[in-house]
């Protein structure tokens, strides 16, 4: 059973909608949903008077979708622990998609703005364009608060701190990666396709980095092990060969990180070490 | 029976139209709550909350027509400080840990943490002008500069964290013995708590020395703590303390190591049972994330290391240091379950509620806000036995709580949380409603006469978490658990009168000033328009 | 004539409090002990300054009153959906306090100048912590002082003479006999260079292939090392300088640290310097008794942001393990530390305060003022002692004079050119007393040493009257629904 949610205006001031979700939804008259309320700058607002609301709601969250049409990129906090169901953006959308998510699906046709999935914990996210800074990140000084599970797969380009103190689940990129994939990251992995800005897994202590692209440079706090022909990753195998580097020892970390040897003919000298 | 409020003071009838009346029958009135020992504000604090925005984010107080807005959960924002305090019964807390060269910022904290009483105590016992007297046997004039330090940084008591190890942790050292010499000074921890015992005394301080002790949270360090109790034995005059241990649960660990850990609390309580001129505060542990911070930065820094979490140190010239560390106690984890046993049998083993009160070491050990769940394990041996249940099996089978049945009465409990803190510090308008008491009041619901705390513990504690009432001065600041009205609480100094005067003994303290400090000494000083409702207390020196 | 001694000096982070000032009919006409960026402040700032209200009336600045100029005010900010208050590094504590009720009151978001100098520093602690201490320590302790990104020769004078190398402590000696001799090196080689220059050489070495570290980083005295990608003043004084690539800081420290744990590096060469010369340097640092590391903006806002800093407190943090070692940002402007020491207290988070839920929120790059400028998202603006039209990025600038701006300031500035509400107010620790806190966290007393010009308020006096007006609009309106 799908609501259909559409932007009234354009919006020029943030607008704060964690109520956006399967779960907060479920159960609810279309009318209810509307009065649910939303913040756009300082101001309180009931939903539908930002949003016209629409469409059938099941009344289990697992039972609903949720569909957005239009520009929603000013829109931040859709999807805020959701736990089951499935909203489908089409369009941009604007910060801290998914946060905290617990299950269910999240789909964008566009763009989504940084802290994707930050703090995540299960379900899937879906971005077909780009995604901006700190994709399944954690808050701001919270080591122990990273992404813990759930998948997230880009199809455009990543920003930076992407998989900030991630510590479980997969996040693959289909673009390219700013820099500083997997800082402070514990565990999980990380699949980059396109090409990285570098310093990827910087004082990372477990988990797995693999860029399948070019690398300007890799960190000094990592040593080569070995040369890898191949890579697998949750049962999908990535063509190599890979220069598998281990670090980042300046943490003791004991993280891998597999570099596309294709891609890098400037790192060709690390083969003399192993 | 009747309580007359009038002008801000408990009095013995008030008369007229347009008095208030609040009908509190059947519920439970006691004095405003009195914390001895709670890190509330201050350079230390301050960099706490900044280290920790995942602290704060989840735990948030929504501004209201009455309040300001702000954040928790374990070291919350100065508004949101003042608030809950209230919201608890409790009206009087002190910040024990002032680092002198930064007590302006202190009370600039003060001034913005409203409703409560407040003070702070200045850390001396790591001061270099203090080892220096000392080590020289130069008692007056080390009395001469601590009544000074009382009035230039507007300080109430003498704090001495780990004496004589902030001093070695200047280079990275640490004291591990009490008669270890400092580096540099020549002088041993045991002496220095000694020293300002005796200047203490000299002084005639409303509170004794407030001790800090070191070896805190390292195994075996019971031994350390009866050694600094016993150490100022003999300077005790007929039944008064000369000294309180604070949160003395982290220094009551028996064992080699921490495979070996265990209890010291029997071995503390019979000691304190025995003799008069000791106090303590529990320190006792919450299982819950919260914050460490003490001024002990050698602690801090061994607690760094063995819990890999993000650590501040901070070192103060001359004075003393601060360290920092994010901590969660965990019920499955044997040590940090025994170490809540502790706490709890320190606080049943020793008879005399006057002798040991009711502390987390604010966040040290817990957040404040937990004070309720605290008082029902006290007051409730099933509530007790309800955690023990969960808590990791080792410490549950060595702790000494399932061959203790006592259980706080509602008195004890008023004296553990109010009465007897109030007494230690020396403030004579605090902790009882006796004529002429300050009207502070907190009125919880609950009906001393049908409830049974031994099985009604939730209620007990629900009851204290929301008071039915504060009272604040003589105004009503809390109503069912809601701030009501916000008012400015008084900070409390200390104004020693000493002959000769302090003033004459400024330009010997001017000449070591320069080559100590990097600020100018009139700029070290806190003028008194500085606090936002100044109370000195005016004490008479024998020097 | 009085001279006033014991002045704290409202430039720098140094917050200097020992000057001295000779006033005469209410004029600053000597300065003693300042640097020459304070005595220049101490005797010029009254020369161009701003000294009467200003509304924007059919698009001119005009004289106004101070009560109109309050009610302008307090409209534009009452009526704002989300209003941003930015500045408040070079003002007391005491205004800040009120700032933040008036941000609070109008649901808007505070951010102080850290937003675009050590905000990344913050971030950086929020992550791993640091470990620091006052100045004094350092003046005691120290036997290794170096500077990272940093040129505290120019952009604070007195630090090295007052808190680092050049001061007599009781456990480490001045090195300040050391300097003659560096500094006639330093003329040498000036002379040596223009003496290049004139002979027609077109590239004047800049790099000096030194091999090894002098033996003099080695001995038990007190030692200065200066790192930064150029040779700047500071340098030229120091036993000893590293220069290393631009933005490749992060790689250097990583490398560093893992010297430090005795760990093997598959490199040669990092950010251009050989692995031995950091091997080295690791060795100065882990034997020393007390070392410090102070860092400023040439590591903060270069490649790398907050994760420079994050290493770097993660060296100082494993050095701890062998020695003493203390980190510490070279703050700037005078009161910077203070406004986010003061936001911390009041809200739980140093700068970047989101208050239009009610409540304080923190999240940079989000609630970053200079990102919800770039973003175009505010639609009003009260900076206090700020000139970010100079400093903030084009588009920035744009979407923030799209919008009402008022100021207060005593400067006339870009900012002041292109707002809607001007308020003159007057100098704080000239004019105005107040507190402000040191780059080392130690609060400090500015003093009024002179009478400000007649109408010029206290940045404190015109912000609790806004935020009386802005009060009593609120209620109004209440009455009104």
């Amino acid at each position: 059973m799908v609501v259909v949610l559409r932007p009234k205006r354009a919006f020029k001031l943030p607008v704060e909608a964690e109520c956006i979700t399967p779960d907060s939804f479920a159960g609810k008259s279309v009318d209810e949903i509307g009065k649910l309320k939303v913040w756009e700058g300082n101001r309180e607002r009931s939903l539908n008077e930002l949003f016209s609301v629409e469409g059938e709601i099941g009344a289990k969250p697992e039972e609903v979708m949720v569909k957005i049409f239009g520009d929603v990129h000013k829109v931040r906090r859709i999807g805020t622990q959701m736990s089951a169901g499935e909203i489908v953006v089409h369009g941009d959308v604007g910060f801290h998609l998914g946060e905290e998510m617990v299950g269910g699906k999240i789909l964008v046709d566009g763009n989504a703005g940084s802290w994707l999935g930050s703090m995540m914990k299960g379900g899937v996210i879906e971005v077909k364009g780009d995604a901006g800074d700190y994709v399944g990140s954690a808050y701001r000084g919270s080591s122990t608060r990273g992404m813990s599970g759930g998948t997230i797969v880009i199809h455009g380009d990543a920003g930076n701190e992407l998989g900030y103190y991630m510590r479980k689940g997969i996040i693959k990129v289909h673009g390219n990666v700013g820099q500083f994939t997997g800082v402070h990251m514990k565990n999980g992995i990380v699949v980059v396709y396109g090409n990285s800005e570098g310093r990827s897994g910087a004082e990372m202590t477990g988990g797995k980095i693999v860029v399948c692209g070019s690398v300007p440079s890799v960190l000094p706090t990592f040593t080569v092990e070995a040369v890898k022909s191949r890579v697998k990753i949750n049962g999908e195998k990535l063509a190599g060969p890979f220069y598998l580097f281990k670090g980042d020892i300046a943490e003791e970390g004991e993280g891998k990180l597999y570099i596309s040897k294709a891609s890098n003919a400037h790192l060709k000298s690390y083969e003399n070490l192993v | 029976m009747d309580i007359a409020i009038k002008d801000g003071k408990i009095v013995e009838k008030v008369e007229g139209k347009g008095v208030k009346v609040i009908d509190a029958s059947r519920m439970i009135v006691m004095p405003g709550g009195v914390d001895i020992h709670s890190h509330i504000a201050g350079a230390k604090v301050n960099a706490g909350r900044m280290l920790r925005p995942e602290d704060h984010f989840k735990d948030v107080e929504v501004k209201t027509e009455k309040t300001r807005s702000g954040v928790g959960h374990s070291i919350p924002s100065t508004f949101t400080t003042g608030y809950r305090y209230a919201r608890m019964g409790y009206t009087t807390v002190f910040e024990p840990a002032q680092a002198p060269l930064k007590s302006r910022h202190t009370h600039e904290e003060l001034n913005d943490t409203p409703i409560i009483d407040k003070g702070a105590y200045p850390l001396l016992g790591d001061c270099w002008f203090v080892l220096e007297r000392l080590a020289k046997g130069m008692i007056e004039e080390c009395a001469a500069y601590v009544a000074w330090t009382m009035r230039a940084t507007k300080g109430y008591a003498v704090k001495i964290v780990n004496p004589g190890g902030l001093e070695a942790w200047g280079f990275g050292g640490n004291m591990r013995n009490i008669d270890d010499t400092v580096p540099h000074f020549n002088i041993t921890p045991r002496e220095i708590v000694q020293g300002l015992c005796k200047v203490n005394e000299l002084l005639h301080m409303p509170h004794t020395i407030h001790v800090h002790t070191n070896n805190l949270g390292k195994p075996g360090n019971y031994v350390n703590t009866l050694e600094t109790m016993k150490c100022v034995e003999n300077l005790a005059h007929g039944d008064k303390p000369v000294i309180h241990i604070t949160h003395c649960q982290f220094s009551a660990f028996k064992g080699r190591d921490w495979h070996t850990f265990a209890s010291g609390a029997e071995e503390i309580a019979r000691y304190v049972n025995n003799h008069s001129h000791v106090t303590l505060d529990m320190g006792q542990i919450v299982f819950t994330e919260t914050t460490t911070m003490t001024a002990d930065g050698p602690f801090q820094f061994i607690l760094y290391q063995l819990t890999g979490n993000k650590w501040i140190n901070g070192d103060v010239e001359t004075e003393t240091s601060t360290g920092i560390v994010p901590f969660a106690y965990k019920r499955k984890s044997y040590v940090h379950a025994t170490q809540w046993s502790i706490g709890l049998e320190l606080a049943l083993l020793i008879k005399d509620p006057w002798k040991i009160y009711l502390t987390t070491d604010h966040p040290n050990a817990g957040p404040f806000i937990y004070y309720p769940k605290i008082i029902s394990w006290l007051m409730s041996r099933r509530a007790r036995e309800k955690v023990m249940r969960k808590m990791n099996k080792r410490a549950r089978q060595k702790s000494l709580l399932s061959t203790i049945d006592r259980e706080y009465t509602f008195y004890e409990m008023a004296i553990a949380t109010r009465a007897g803190q109030a007494r230690a510090l020396g403030l004579r308008h605090k902790g009882h409603l006796g004529l002429g008491a300050d009207a502070d009041i907190a009125i919880y619901n609950i009906d001393p006469t049908s409830v049974e705390p031994s099985k009604d513990y939730q209620l007990i504690r629900r009851a204290f978490k929301h008071a039915a009432y504060t009272v604040k001065g003589g105004e009503i600041v809390v109503k069912n658990g809601e701030i009501v009205k916000s008012v400015d609480g008084k900070t409390f100094w200390v104004d020693v009168e000493t002959s000769p005067s302090v003033d004459e003994f400024v330009p010997r303290l001017k000449q070591v000033f320069e080559d100590y400090y990097t600020v100018q000494y009139e700029n070290y000083v806190v003028p008194e328009h500085y606090l936002a409702v100044s109370c000195p207390v005016h004490t008479k020196a024998e020097i | 004539m009085p001279i006033i001694s014991n002045v704290t000096c409202p430039v720098c982070g140094s917050l200097c409090d020992d000057i001295e000032i000779l006033v005469e009919n209410n004029k600053v006409v000597k300065v003693k002990n300042a640097c020459g960026l304070g005595e220049s402040k101490f005797l010029n700032y009254n020369g161009h300054r701003l000294r009467k209200p200003l509304i924007r009336k059919n698009g001119e600045l005009v004289e106004a009153s101070i009560k109109e100029a309050i009610r302008r005010s307090a409209e534009i900010l009452a009526d704002a959906a989300y209003p941003i208050l930015y500045g408040w590094s070079n003002t007391s504590c005491e205004a800040i306090r009120v700032g933040l009720e008036l941000a609070e009151e109008i649901g808007g978001v505070i951010d102080n100048t850290s937003t675009v100098c050590h905000g990344p520093s913050v971030l950086s602690i929020q992550d791993v912590g640091y470990s620091t201490c006052t100045l004094g320590q350092i003046r005691h302790r120290a036997d290794l002082v170096i500077y990272w990104g940093s040129n505290p020769w120019s952009a604070h004078p007195r630090h090295i003479e007052r808190y680092t190398a050049f001061t007599q402590g009781r456990f480490q000696a001045s090195i300040w006999y050391r300097y003659l001799a560096h500094l006639s090196a330093y003329r040498a080689r000036r002379r040596l260079l223009r003496a290049l220059k004139l002979s027609s050489v077109r590239e004047a070495p800049t790099i000096e292939a030194e091999a090894g570290l002098p033996p003099t980083l080695f001995r038990k005295e007190r030692k200065m090392i200066v790192v930064d990608v150029r040779r700047t003043r500071t340098a030229d004084i120091a036993d000893y300088f590293l220069q290393v690539e631009p933005n490749k800081d992060y790689e250097v420290l990583e490398a560093l640290r893992a010297l430090i744990r005795d760990e093997e590096i598959d490199m040669d060469t990092v950010a251009g310097v050989p692995v031995e010369t950091l091997e080295e340097l690791a060795d100065v640092m882990i034997g020393c008794k007390f070392g410090v590391l102070f860092f400023g903006v040439g590591l903060t806002m270069s490649m790398g942001k907050l994760r420079n800093i994050d290493t770097a407190i993660c060296m100082v943090r494993d050095l701890n393990r062998y020695t003493k070692f203390i980190i510490m940002p070279m703050r700037g402007h005078f009161n910077v530390t203070g406004s986010n020491v003061v936001s911390t207290w009041q809200t739980g988070y140093p700068y970047a305060v989101d208050f239009s839920h009610g409540y304080p929120r923190y999240n940079p790059g989000e609630t970053s003022v200079v990102d919800i400028l770039a973003r175009g998202e505010s639609d009003a603006s009260l900076i206090v002692a700020s000139d970010p039209v100079a400093h903030f990025p084009k588009a920035a600038v744009e979407n923030l004079v799209r919008n009402p701006v008022i100021v207060i300031d005593p400067e006339p500035t870009p900012t002041t050119l292109m707002a809607d509400v001007v308020f003159p107010s007057s100098f704080v620790g000239i004019e105005t007393e107040g507190t402000a806190y040191r780059m080392d966290h130690v609060p400090l007393p500015l003093k009024k040493i002179v009478e400000p010009p007649s109408g010029c308020l206290s940045d404190m006096e015109i912000l609790q009257r806004i935020l009386a007006e802005v009060r009593k609009i609120k209620r109004e309106t209440a009455e009104v629904a």
